[in-house]
């Protein structure tokens, strides 16, 4: 923290700004969960009161899972919730520990940006030689869509990731920006408490 | 092709790529990337460029629209919605009350709590943070041995994942292809079982050392029965899991579906803010699209190893072994417990069980047995150093208890564990009676 | 009698769903003797379980070259190949196995099928020749065509419209889904080809009785090859694989004779067969035919010949029936 160039204030607003994005991805992920629960006990409901299943339940459900599997991807990795093994990188500092984050981060470059091309491909093929559900054969391209655009934003937030690794391997003195530091799996532990407890630690108590 | 290598010897680019993914995983790339890069790359040696990125393009949309997965999101979203329902600590307060006059009574009333908790909640991690919250302030203050009182709080949340709803499980159903359903029925018993062992295990420890685990009595009838009220969604998500899968009146999603509402229900009923079930819902999302990711990343390097024939090889090396079946799968499951020691458990099920998993069955084990068998194995992994992440989590929650004595607590359970298995292994009825009893 | 063909050494892949079964014993066959014929130079294999694709995916896996031969469903992906589901029609006059043969391996000539295949970089090889469904089913049986209404009947594709036509609830599952559903009651009965498919999923072992004369129609489960591949082969080695066309459906109709034999012994003493009319028959394909056909006509004829691909079929079944 000593001296940052002027690549720090960039960073910062380049994280700032794909912030949003990502909530507002993850948000929608969200309300596909929500919403895949209602229909789920409205199918109960009306096969079991009326007989009247919802005709094409199966196929929407089979097609709006890209929405739950995509659109947090990208919210996942800024908070660096993808799974790895920590054992190595959990010891590392200074410089090798961004070498090797950002050689992580590298390789998820590669996957990702090759995954963008083709993943659009596999839409196109679909909406230009079409294809539909097994049973109520709505079209299946819209959620074949969502791939390509949900890990555009996956892969934006990955460059910054990378640029935030190199600055830092560059200068590890440097205020950590843009990056999901290599943490030690007690503090992923410690993440997955927060995450079970909610906000406010005291909200659980304060209830009863 | 990058080595020349080709279809002229598909095993050796198969080794090669395994071989490639370790070393990737231990530099500590995320599984996604590097399950999905190896594979790529090997689909890029056999099939040419085009064709292997090409592949590799259709298997994130082909394998998470898949019916069977919707369940994941729920069961989820359940867990999360469990703990703002105030569950917990309604289930220990009543377990506490049942049983605290046992010897090592608040420690088997853990274990009983975490059992009822693994019936909302799927992920084990989750169970041991909440517990190591309620129930070990409690046991410290009745005079319990810390060492005792972290790690029952570490293992009893492996039970989560065994009891039904369990993630782990519905994504080896998925790998294995297998019913979801009936894998989710075969959790059951042995979770019960499990907390059973853990639950005379502890209650011999106390009789050994009364002074370490004091029983604590003297509650009434009435606050007994007055404790039930509070814990009766838990018995209704039971009911609505298991009678669904079991009567097949519902599929896994739905159900799961039914029982999110049910708890969300009591949640918002009990005060919860919208904003905490908002939060809920983005981690839960959040959560969904790891599990995901990690699935189609690992059905990459998985649909490589189809072009490359490996599993089939391993299969026809593990079939042609001099050995008798059963010291074959304590092989493999030996194996697991080292795997465990150092990855993730839904990581390490997808990673392997394409190779592993057509080897057992060609052996002639059940595979819903061997599926039961090996999330056991991987849950005890979460126990396990180094990287015990339930220790890691009771340490988190609990800093006053320093990791070393959590992993000391955790021996008992460990040996409990080891009985448990053997237990499942020599009657192996647990596993498959109730889903046998299914299809009549 | 092809021993010795000369050519290159080629490694082909052909992608198949599910285990090695009737469907799929043609294929080995046929690959065993060219790879004899070639001595070894031509080797073709099967890659089972979804290794190399799934089941939906198989026509891209085609379309990328990532393989040279693949199963395929029409009705797994209704919307690739629009002329196949003329497969799916229910009451076509295919009962007759011999019949059924003829058309189908004329109809994988005909331009709109040839057509669907040609923009997956496909060509259709072999028809599977799944013998016609019928139902199995629990609870009381149907024994008049009123009987079926209410009844959840797993049926997908132009057979569930016909089924929903005389009041029976169409539900779709997955095969291996089932015999769950069913033997718990979320489902009364299942359509499948009868009788190996049935045996398959295990179906026999909860239902209680069974249609023998339905005939309601079937479905097109069969073998298709890479184009490009497929053309860039040398002659002798593009012979090879027409000329054992007819092979892999023999083999492919002995093994559904023989499964059928075995299997319909074993309905016979564990379950009721129900045999309809052929006023009630007639009755039905009014009911759940023409109106079926017309609708599908309909949907499909501005995309390609929908009446005339229809109409081929009936014109190839009676000119098989003539030829004999
Ligand atoms: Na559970
Ligand atoms: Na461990």
């Amino acid at each position: 923290m000593s001296r940052d160039s002027d690549s720090g204030p960039l960073m910062r607003r380049l994280d700032r700004a794909l912030a949003p994005v990502e909530d507002g991805a993850t948000l929608i992920a969200a309300f596909a969960i929500f919403a895949l629960m209602l229909l789920g006990v409205a199918q109960i409901l009306l096969r079991t009161l009326l007989n009247a299943p919802i005709s094409g339940y199966i196929d929407f459900v089979e097609l709006s899972m890209a929405t739950m599997a995509f659109l947090g991807a990208a919210y996942c990795q800024r908070l660096g919730s993808h799974v790895r093994m920590e054992l190595l990188v959990g010891r590392l500092h200074g410089r090798m520990l961004w070498l090797v984050e950002a050689f992580g981060i590298l390789v998820a470059l590669a996957v990702i940006g090759v995954l963008i091309w083709y993943s659009a491909q596999h839409f196109m093929r679909a909406y230009t030689l079409g294809d539909t559900t097994i049973d109520a054969r709505f079209p299946v391209w819209p959620s074949k869509l969502l791939v390509p655009i949900a890990f555009s934003v996956w892969f934006l937030r990955l460059l910054i990731q990378f640029a935030g690794s190199v600055r830092l391997l560059i200068d590890p003195a440097r205020e950590r920006i843009g990056v999901v530091t290599a943490r030690e799996v007690m503090e992923q532990a410690r993440e997955e408490i927060e995450e079970i407890m909610g906000e406010a630690p005291g909200e659980g108590d304060g209830r009863r | 092709m990058i080595l020349g290598i080709g279809f002229s010897d598909p095993m050796l680019v198969g080794l090669i790529a395994v071989a490639v993914l370790m070393v990737l995983v231990v530099l500590g790339v995320r599984i996604v990337y590097a399950a999905a890069a190896v594979g790529l790359l090997g689909l890029v040696e056999l099939l040419g460029w085009g064709p292997a990125a090409g592949i590799v393009g259709t298997i994130p949309h082909a394998k998470s629209s898949n019916y069977a997965l919707s369940v994941l999101p729920m069961f989820v979203f359940i867990g999360y919605m469990a703990y703002h329902a105030g569950l917990t600590d309604r289930l220990f307060d009543a377990a506490r009350k049942w049983i605290g006059w046992i010897p090592g009574g608040l420690a088997v009333a853990t274990v009983f709590a975490t059992a009822g908790f693994a019936a909302v909640s799927g992920a084990s991690t989750a169970t041991a943070a909440v517990f190591a919250r309620v129930a070990i302030p409690q046991m410290l203050r009745h005079g319990y041995d810390r060492r005792l009182a972290a790690g029952v709080v570490a293992a009893g949340g492996t039970l989560a994942t065994l009891i039904p709803p369990s993630a782990i499980i519905v994504i080896y159903a998925i790998i294995v292809e297998e019913s979801v359903g009936r894998l989710l029925l075969a959790g059951f018993l042995p979770g019960i079982v499990s907390a059973l062992i853990y639950a005379l295990i502890i209650m011999g420890w106390a009789m050994l050392r009364p002074g370490q685990a004091p029983s604590v009595g003297g509650f009434s009838w009435r606050e007994r029965l007055q404790s039930l009220p509070g814990i009766s969604p838990i018995f209704l998500v039971v009911a609505i899991i298991l009678t669904a899968v079991y009567g097949g009146w519902a599929t896994p999603t739905e159900a799961g579906a039914l029982g999110a509402a049910v708890v969300f229900a009591v949640a918002v009923a009990r005060g919860t803010s919208r904003r905490a079930v908002q939060r809920s819902l983005m981690e839960s999302a959040k959560l969904t699209a790891m599990i995901f990711s990690m699935i189609w990343g690992v059905l990459i390097f998985v649909r490589f190893l189809g072009f490359s024939g490996l599993p089939e090889a391993f299969t026809g090396w593990i079939v042609g072994l001099d050995m008798p079946p059963l010291v074959v799968m304590i092989l493999i499951l030996l194996a697991y417990a080292v795997l465990g020691m150092f990855m993730d458990a839904i990581g390490m099920l997808l990673l392997t069980l394409p190779v592993v998993y057509p080897a057992v069955i060609a052996l002639g084990f059940d595979s819903i047995w061997f599926g039961i068998i090996v999330v056991k194995m991987a849950e005890v992994c979460l126990i396990t150093p180094p990287i015990g992440l339930n220790c890691f989590v009771v340490n988190g929650v609990r800093p006053e208890i320093p990791l070393s004595d959590v992993f000391r607590g955790i021996l008992l359970f460990f040996i409990a564990d080891v009985v448990t298995i053997a237990v499942l292994i020599a009657f192996p009825g647990i596993v498959t009676w109730l889903p046998n009893l299914m299809s009549g | 009698r092809a021993a010795g063909v000369e050519g290159p050494s080629l490694f082909w892949k052909i992608s198949a769903f599910g285990n090695p079964r009737a469907l799929t014993a043609g294929m080995e066959e046929m690959a065993r003797r060219v790879a004899e014929d070639t001595d070894g130079r031509f080797q073709i294999k099967i890659f089972y379980g979804e290794q190399l694709s799934g089941a939906r995916e198989n026509l891209d896996g085609l379309k990328l070259n990532a393989f040279e031969g693949a199963a395929i469903c029409e009705f797994y992906h209704p919307g690739k190949n629009p002329a196949w589901t003329v497969f799916s029609l229910p009451f076509l006059p295919l009962g007759d196995p011999e019949v059924n043969r003829h058309v189908r391996s004329r109809l994988f000539e005909h331009p709109a099928i040839v057509a669907d295949m040609a923009q997956w970089n496909a060509i259709p090889y072999v028809s599977g020749l799944l013998p016609q469904f019928e139902i199995l089913g629990r609870g009381k049986p149907p024994l008049r065509l009123e009987d079926w209404k209410g009844l959840r009947v797993r049926a997908g594709g132009g057979l569930g419209d016909a089924m929903e036509r005389i009041g029976a609830v169409k539900m779709t599952l997955p095969a291996g889904e089932t015999l769950t559903a069913f033997e718990r009651g979320a489902l009364d009965a299942a359509a499948f080809p009868f009788t190996y498919a049935h045996v398959a999923y295990r179906i026999h072992e909860v239902a209680e009785w069974f249609t023998t004369n339905l005939a309601p129609g079937s479905a097109e489960c069969g073998w298709v090859l890479n184009k490009q591949a497929f053309e860039a082969l040398p002659p002798q080695y593009r012979d090879l694989l027409m000329g054992y066309r007819d092979l892999v459906m023999d083999v492919q109709l002995q093994r559904y004779r023989e499964a059928d034999e075995r299997n319909l012994a074993m309905f016979r003493e564990r379950m009721t067969p129900i045999t309809y009319t052929d006023a009630e028959i007639a009755r039905f394909r009014e009911l759940g035919g023409k109106p079926v056909w017309e609708a599908w006509i309909a949907e499909n004829q501005d995309r390609f010949d929908a009446r005339g691909l229809f109409e081929a079929v009936w014109a190839l079944a009676e000119e098989a029936r003539a030829g004999r």
